[in-house]
């Protein structure tokens, strides 16, 4: 989960009403805020990524605002419709990059905290919202430096210009080689001979996205006038996207006005509200309340959205920046943090139902307090293991894996064929521990097959120097007897990479071969630096006493 | 105070009495019991402040290769005396009768002593007598020791009452000549108390209740699995019952069909564990792919491909197995629940694993509340011993709203975020016919385990080490 760093001295400011430390960190988790980390003054939060407004202190205080009755309802947006701002569309853009959306954002300013917030804000958007920069991008630059009207159309990779935080000319070829941005990002143009760009009516480059902005509109604390741009591949996400900032500056306390966006399908951003009508009464039963109309409102305002009750049903209306609300569930979720979580009071359902556990889980039960019954500790290994531990330790026949893609561990790779090997491993890890040493384990083994099988199997170990094939045979007859009634066999088995030659057998129950038992081969045992005897047996359970 | 004593401790007791300061091994040459136990009789009587022990080191010496040939044939530097009594010898020439080791300590020895003269001719070095030694105090000195070692072992005490010390430190610097044995033993005796215990009033058929015993190893049920069990019986009683599933699972029952849309980070390799070129055969009947698609284009507007939607995953939850019940059965009431293995593409740390427990529960119903689920997360965490709850809101992909339990933990002094729960959105119900609210809550099983077991590496459970298993506390 992404993570905002928050000065609680200026989230006071940003609230008013002299709100005080304590308040606000006792509000912040029934916004869905996770407290990290807590300094004197500096509170680290761990935010939603479905709520990209809480990426900077702006958006989290207009939320506390509401959650703490200082200020209710929606945010209005205040557009001004004048100006020559105009961005044109080249069709060039539609196979690469389709997309752009913008506002003019005027009379603000920036110090160097809302700057530090805004560039955080961006990355945080860029990563989820825009998967990486793929399917939506932001450039934030000073309008001064602009003529308008602005054209977004494509160029070759030969065009040259000075990107952000550089004195000197480049490439687009030598920022995709060269710089860390061009490395990370470059391979959503693909292999494409235009790239998508941004060209003011002075023919001077804004912007080369989604990788970067030129160096000549560099926005520092001196700027006071700005313009956002965002580009993608999805007209909705894009402009998603952008109303999230355009609320951000509303509460840096910037003036906006309207960029004329044309072309190639595209259109000017219009951040209209949207208007969901539900009838109260399910909301009520869903939470397990009875609050009257005027007080799911009320619950509404505080989480900044703006409703009216129309009869018995209630009209909310939600801010474009809002779209992670989907429908009338969303709305419950409003309510409920409206109402605060914690004013919630568990109840007790009256149940008639009546709880069972799997036959599976039971049965593997009384195996477990069967084994222990014998003397055998249970232990537990991972069913995701290596190449190590099943095939190389024990010469086992590797050409039947399954395995992972990518993983982190080497130590967990592929997906294990046969539970014996991770006791090995067991008795291995635990030389130095008195004998004898009696292990067991049920779990999961895996094989190829439609596309996967996924077998419960058991498999158990006895390390001493006295032990022998009888003991171990006798646990596995006493153990099938005893806990299922089932008569099993073991037959001769002339070889197996496991076991020593002449000392392993095949397990036979209702006339089908169900695994093996034996004394383990001494090349094995060295592998695993174990230096007693050691026999087991492994044996497939499903099919045998359960599906 | 009457003591009670072990027969062996009372043996040795008996013997010590009247024989006081004895070895360990003198002691088992008396009694006639083996070694290990008068050692341990020895130190219980040392607990019972009834026996004192002192470690003494004995040193004795016996004659090495070297000592035991010098015995035999002379030592070598008297024998090469011989062989130039009757005039020079050349190097050669005695070489033919003095070999090696012999030779250089021969020569370097009489040098020493002074008894030979060595002159360099043009036709070598020859040997000559100095002058004869044969009855010089120096001659007899060292076969004299060597003699009266012979081929006994004598104690250091011996030759220190005889006068053999020096002799002996100067030939131990010979090599394999003189052996020094070292032996540490421990001499036992009676403390006062000790000496003065009537053994024939101690009552006989009294034992040493008191005494410690060695540990016994119980065989017994994993530790995380007693945690593992104690959970599903706590279901149980909640009203729940069991279901299970596949822990591979077609990535359309694991994300798709949770609403989770295919260009999701938590879809990525880096997160989730694709099995390598695996593809599902069958992911679902027509219908629910169909509709599934359509909340996929409809709700995040994007081109919705079946073949990612096959790509083979390890579960990275149980909803998978949920999700699939109820979109089969479609229950218009129940109550069921799903544990097992989960798995994350993590690399393994303290607090994280690739592969875990977790346990997910649902309650299907037309009058369920999210008051009602709150109620039941309270009583499934007293049943479990955790008294001490509230409630945070909180975001997870298919459910709204989304509500996180915070528990009190007594041990570390803080709130610990346990398991989440919520309701099922619509956009993952609705495509899959499901028409009455669902409502789940679950988590990970390791984290209570944890704090139950006092642990703070997870890997723990997993290292299977014996000395862990053997002492962990059952019941936490």
């Amino acid at each position: 989960m992404p993570v905002v760093e928050l000065s609680l001295s200026r989230l006071q400011k940003l609230i008013g009403k002299n709100t005080n430390k304590k308040q606000i960190l006792d509000s912040l988790p029934f916004l869905g805020l996770d407290i990290e980390s807590l300094g004197r003054n500096i509170v680290r939060v761990e935010y939603s990524p479905n709520r990209p407004d809480y990426s900077t202190d702006f958006g989290i205080a207009l939320g506390l605002q509401g959650i703490l009755g200082v200020s209710k309802g929606m945010l209005r947006l205040n557009i001004r419709k004048k100006g020559n701002y105009e961005i044109k569309v080249d069709s060039s853009t539609s196979k690469i990059r389709p997309f752009v959306t913008g506002i003019i954002a005027r009379n603000g300013s920036l110090d160097d905290e809302a700057v530090k917030q805004i560039i955080n804000m961006q990355e945080d958007l860029h990563f989820g919202l825009g998967r990486k920069r793929k399917k939506s991008s932001i450039g934030i630059h000073d309008l001064d430096r602009i003529s308008f009207p602005l054209k977004y159309t494509t160029t070759s990779r030969d065009h040259r210009f000075v990107p952000l935080n550089s004195t000197k000319e480049s490439s687009i070829s030598e920022i995709l080689q060269d710089s860390e941005v061009g490395r990370d990002y470059g391979s959503i143009l693909g292999q494409s001979t235009k790239v998508p760009i941004i060209i003011d009516a002075k023919g001077q480059t804004i912007s080369f996205p989604p990788i970067i902005n030129a160096s000549l509109t560099t926005v520092t604390t001196k700027t006071k006038n700005i313009l956002v741009e965002v580009t993608g591949i999805d007209k909705q996400s894009a402009e998603d996207m952008l109303s999230v900032v355009v609320m951000i500056l509303q509460g840096a306390g910037f003036q906006f006005s309207q960029m004329k966006v044309s072309g190639s399908k595209n259109s000017t951003p219009s951040f209209a509200t949207r208007t969901i009508t539900f009838d109260a009464d399910p909301v009520n039963k869903i939470l397990g309340l009875s609050i009257s109309g005027s007080k799911l409102v009320s619950c509404l305002k505080k989480c900044r959205l703006d409703a009216v009750m129309k009869g018995k049903k209630i009209q909310c209306t939600i801010p474009r920046y809002r779209f992670d609300i989907f429908g009338g569930m969303d709305i419950v979720e409003e309510v409920a943090l409206g109402y605060g979580i914690d004013n919630l009071k568990p109840a007790w359902p009256a149940s008639v139902h009546i709880g069972e556990k799997n036959a599976t889980s039971e049965k593997l039960d009384s195996i477990s307090r069967l084994m222990t019954g014998f003397g055998f500790m249970e232990t537990l290994n991972y069913t995701l293991t290596s190449q190590r531990i099943l095939h190389e330790m024990t010469n086992r026949d590797s050409s039947q894996i399954i395995s992972v893609t990518s993983s982190k561990s080497q130590e967990h790779t592929i997906l294990r064929d046969s539970i014996l090997p991770g006791l090995l491993e067991n008795l291995s890890k635990n030389i130095h521990e008195t004998y004898p040493q009696k292990f067991f384990e049920s779990g999961i083994a895996f094989s190829k097959g439609s596309p996967i099988k996924e077998t419960t199997s058991l498999a158990c170990v006895t390390a001493s120097e006295e032990t022998n094939f009888s003991e171990m045979k006798a646990v596995l007859q006493s153990l099938l007897r005893i806990g299922f009634n089932i008569k099993c066999e073991t037959k001769t088995l002339s070889k197996h990479t496991l076991f020593s030659q002449g000392r392993v057998a095949e397990i036979v129950a209702n006339k089908k071969t169900v695994g093996y038992i034996g004394e383990l081969d001494s090349k094995v045992l060295e592998n695993f630096r174990i230096r007693t005897k050691v026999v087991g047996f492994e044996i497939k359970l499903s099919g045998l006493i359960f599906d | 105070m009457s003591h009670v004593l072990h027969d062996i401790e009372k043996q040795i007791v008996k013997l010590l009495q009247s024989t006081p300061n004895l070895t360990e091994e003198q002691l088992s040459q008396k009694t006639t019991l083996s070694m290990d136990q008068i050692r341990r009789g020895v130190e219980w009587l040392r607990q019972k402040k009834l026996a004192d022990v002192t470690d003494t080191t004995n040193i004795s010496y016996s004659l090495g290769k070297n000592g035991l040939d010098s015995l035999k044939n002379g030592l070598p530097e008297r024998r090469l005396v011989t062989l130039v009594q009757d005039g020079p010898k050349t190097f050669d020439e005695i070489r033919s009768s003095l070999h090696g080791l012999d030779f250089n300590a021969a020569i370097a020895n009489a040098k020493k002593n002074d008894w030979i003269n060595i002159e360099k001719t043009d036709t070598g070095s020859k040997i000559s007598l100095k002058q004869n030694p044969i009855g010089n105090s120096t001659w007899n000195t060292f076969p004299n020791t060597i003699d009266f070692i012979g081929e006994k072992k004598v104690s250091a005490e011996e030759a220190e009452r005889l006068h053999y010390t020096g002799t002996i430190s100067s030939l131990i610097e010979r090599p394999d000549f003189i052996i020094k044995h070292e032996e540490k033993t421990k001499t036992v005796s009676l403390s006062e108390t000790g000496k003065h215990i009537d053994l024939e009033k101690l009552d006989s058929g009294a034992i040493d209740v008191e005494a410690d015993v060695p540990h016994v190893h119980a065989a017994r049920i994993h530790p995380l699995k007693d945690t593992i069990n104690e959970i599903r019986d706590t279901f149980v009683h909640l009203g729940f019952t069991e279901i299970t599933g596949n822990l591979s699972q077609s990535s359309f029952w694991n994300f798709d069909a949770l609403f989770t849309p295919q260009d999701h980070p938590a879809r990525e390799l880096q997160d989730t564990f694709y099995l390598k070129d695996l593809n599902a055969k069958q992911l679902a009947t027509p219908t629910q792919i169909k509709n599934v698609s359509n909340a996929h284009k409809k709700g995040w507007r994007y081109y919705w491909d079946i073949q990612e939607a096959k790509k083979m995953v390890l579960r990275t939850h149980t909803t998978c197995v949920t999700i699939k019940h109820l979109a089969d059965k479609k229950p218009d009431e129940a109550r069921i629940f799903s544990l097992g293995r989960v798995f994350r593409n993590e690399k393994l740390s303290f607090k994280h694993l690739a592969e875990f427990n977790q346990v997910e529960g649902v309650v299907v119903g037309k009058h369920i509340t999210l008051r009602d689920l709150m109620g039941i997360q309270k009583e499934f965490y007293r049943k479990i011993g955790i008294t001490k709850v509230k409630f945070w809101p909180t975001f997870f992909p298919y459910t709204e709203p989304s509500l996180q339990s915070m528990v009190y933990n007594e041990k570390l002094g803080k709130w610990i975020e346990l398991f989440g729960m919520g309701i099922f959105r619509p956009e993952v119900t609705k495509p899959l016919g499901i028409t009455k609210p669902v409502l789940a809550w679950g988590g990970g099983i390791e984290r209570i385990a944890m704090l139950k077991f006092g642990l703070d590496d997870v890997r723990e459970f997993y290292n299977n080490n014996l000395s862990w298993l053997r002492t962990a506390t059952k019941c936490q």
